[in-house]
């Protein structure tokens, strides 16, 4: 899906966002929150952030559907072994230049079953998406479809591939693999 | 290093050093003296830091976080501190609002001129860098008159700062300003106006204004694109809000935007300008009141202990955005997991553009231009296309080539 690599100058509320975002995923919605916080004085909203949780499924059409709406800033993927799955956490903003006070933080959280660690690439879509899918293949083990680069990038070239430093079952760092420093 | 040369160089050095940052290697592609394609490898100095954190509560990590980076420490703790407090919905008073951002606009103009200086180092333009240095001293003085310490001010806690803004503090804050209303437009005009320095940075190392946005570029390498993005204005946090900040982009000034070099070191010199006016209201405008939402730390650490979920936290450093995310589980004393983002991560993916088509004298001042760290060029592996050979050369070997064009264009 092309998009123009440009930001809108005009935004949204994050009510109308909210609303999209429930429309183009309707049952892949898992949860959703809008949180603002206050900051400076007099004490008022400057800062949002929408925290949406989502199935896999609904996960491309969910950032081509946001992509209309302005292109989507991408800053870091986070992630955790969560047991049964591994949760993957993209770090976006929307409305980054539509003003002041404007932009709308967006994190988009998708629970990954550990039996099928599989996770469509953005890196077309959104090039700058690169590091953060190459830290999460070799930290988290997470296969991204569509990844051209897939070399390790903050592990050591002899590092066995097996362990996923980040993760917490068997595949994680055993005790022989650690040097306490302390 | 030019096409028919037969030695090779290997000179092992780093890849931990005392260089100011993290060193990273940089595969590059040439053909003769022109780059045709850049290959990033970072990693050298991964520590694990956001592991080790597993096993630290909060307070802890606080200091950990602190030494992620020697420069930008306090946007660290900051963006971590604003990640945990979102976690456990604590708010912070305003007053240690103001106090955060005006060490953070101190921390800004100390590393935009060390960045200023170093790079007219790499191109051989020494007595600017040593007029940036003994400028520098200035506002290092003042954070440690402010905190007791030049680097790792230790000033950040969970809800707020540890140390106030005194009257002699504050003094010493408006001093500082004068001073450098006074003195800094003489180094202002020197690297701005100097036709050598222009002509060694314009149209070197471009990043067009589409692919800032691809390649989601950060802080002063997107406003040095055009790009009229700043968290302080799209997303103010602490006393932003209250400060009126705009996003400082070259066509604002010289009619037009290259998105080179210069533009880049034109928007972080204008930057430190606008950073003491930005410093001149927090300390005219800073209101009373308490400096910590709870003093006692065994009670902080109890209302951790009790919170539940993930906290984001994002600020404008002075690099781009440093992005921080805690998760914090109810009933255990540590944080469960951490994830950092400082901005050179982001930046580093637009590098092998900027490099495209560039001349080998030009690949430290590119590199340079992003403002990770110098040492970066201790380990760069250059591959000439023709004959099929690779060589690693050191970073005093490509400074002397960036130098040696400078003298070309001088004509000397």
């Amino acid at each position: 899906m092309k998009c123009r690599p440009q930001y809108v100058k005009e935004c949204k509320c994050p009510e109308e966002v909210m609303s999209c975002i429930r429309e183009t995923l309707g049952e892949s919605l898992l949860e959703m929150e809008l949180r603002e916080r206050l900051d400076g004085m007099p004490r008022r909203v400057l800062y949002r952030d929408l925290w949406v949780r989502l199935k896999r499924e609904g996960f491309l059409k969910l950032v081509d559907r946001l992509r209309e709406i302005d292109f989507l800033h991408f800053h870091v993927m986070s992630g955790n072994d969560d047991g049964d799955v591994v949760t993957l956490n993209l770090h976006c903003s929307l409305f980054r230049e539509a003003g002041a006070g404007h932009r709308l933080g967006l994190t988009l959280s998708v629970p990954i079953p550990k039996e099928d660690l599989v996770f469509p690439s953005l890196n077309e879509r959104i090039p700058g998406t690169e590091y953060s899918e190459r830290e999460m293949r070799e930290m988290l083990g997470i296969h991204f479809e569509g990844l051209p680069n897939t070399d390790l990038l903050f592990l050591p070239e002899n590092w066995d591939e097996e362990i996923k430093p980040w993760r917490r079952d068997e595949t994680g760092p055993a005790p022989e693999n650690i040097r306490e420093l302390s | 290093m030019s096409a028919g040369s037969h030695k090779t160089y290997r000179i092992p050095i780093g890849p931990v050093h005392v260089g100011l940052k993290e060193p990273v290697t940089t595969w590059l592609d040439v053909d003769g003296e022109r780059i045709v394609k850049a290959t990033v490898r970072p990693g050298s100095i991964h520590r694990g830091i956001e592991w080790m954190a597993r096993e630290r509560n909060p307070i802890q990590v606080i200091y950990l976080a602190e030494r992620i980076c020697g420069i930008c420490s306090f946007t660290h703790i900051v963006a971590f501190l604003r990640a945990v407090e979102d976690a456990a919905k604590i708010e912070v008073p305003i007053r240690a609002q103001y106090i955060r951002s005006l060490v953070l606009e101190l921390e800004r103009i100390h590393s935009h001129i060390l960045w200023a200086g170093v790079a007219c180092y790499t191109f051989g333009y020494d007595s600017a860098f040593n007029l940036g240095m003994l400028l520098r001293e200035k506002v290092m003085d003042v954070l440690e008159a402010l905190t007791g310490n030049r680097v790792n001010y230790g000033v950040g806690t969970v809800g707020g700062v540890r140390r106030d803004l005194t009257p002699k503090a504050a003094k010493a804050v408006r001093e500082m300003i004068e001073f450098y209303r006074r003195e800094f437009q003489a180094f202002l005009d020197v690297v701005t106006e100097d036709p050598i320095a222009k002509a060694r940075m314009r149209n070197v190392g471009v990043l067009s204004a589409e692919d800032a946005v691809r390649y989601c570029a950060l802080g002063p390498t997107a406003r040095g694109s055009g790009l009229r993005v700043d968290l302080r204005y799209s997303s103010p946090y602490e006393a932003y809000g209250d400060l009126g900040v705009t996003p400082l982009v070259p066509q604002d000034y010289n009619g037009e935007v290259f998105g080179d070099v210069y533009d880049r070191f034109f928007v972080r010199v204008m930057e430190v300008v606008q950073s003491l006016d930005l410093l001149e209201k927090i300390v005219d405008g800073i209101p009373e009141g308490p400096i910590t939402w709870e003093p006692k730390l065994p009670k902080v650490l109890a209302a951790l202990k009790a919170a539940d979920g993930i906290g984001w936290g994002i600020i404008e450093g002075p690099r781009g955005d440093d992005t921080h995310i805690v998760k914090l589980t109810r009933g255990e004393e540590n944080v469960t997991w951490w994830k950092v983002r400082a901005p050179t991560y982001s930046n580093a993916v637009s590098w092998p553009l900027m490099f495209k088509d560039q001349e080998i004298a030009d690949a430290p001042l590119i590199i340079n231009s992003i403002d990770p760290c110098i040492s970066c060029m201790e380990r760069v592996l250059v591959s000439d296309g023709r004959i099929g050979r690779s060589e690693i050369v050191t970073k005093a070997q490509l400074i002397e080539k960036c130098r040696e064009k400078t003298r070309k264009v001088m004509g000397a």
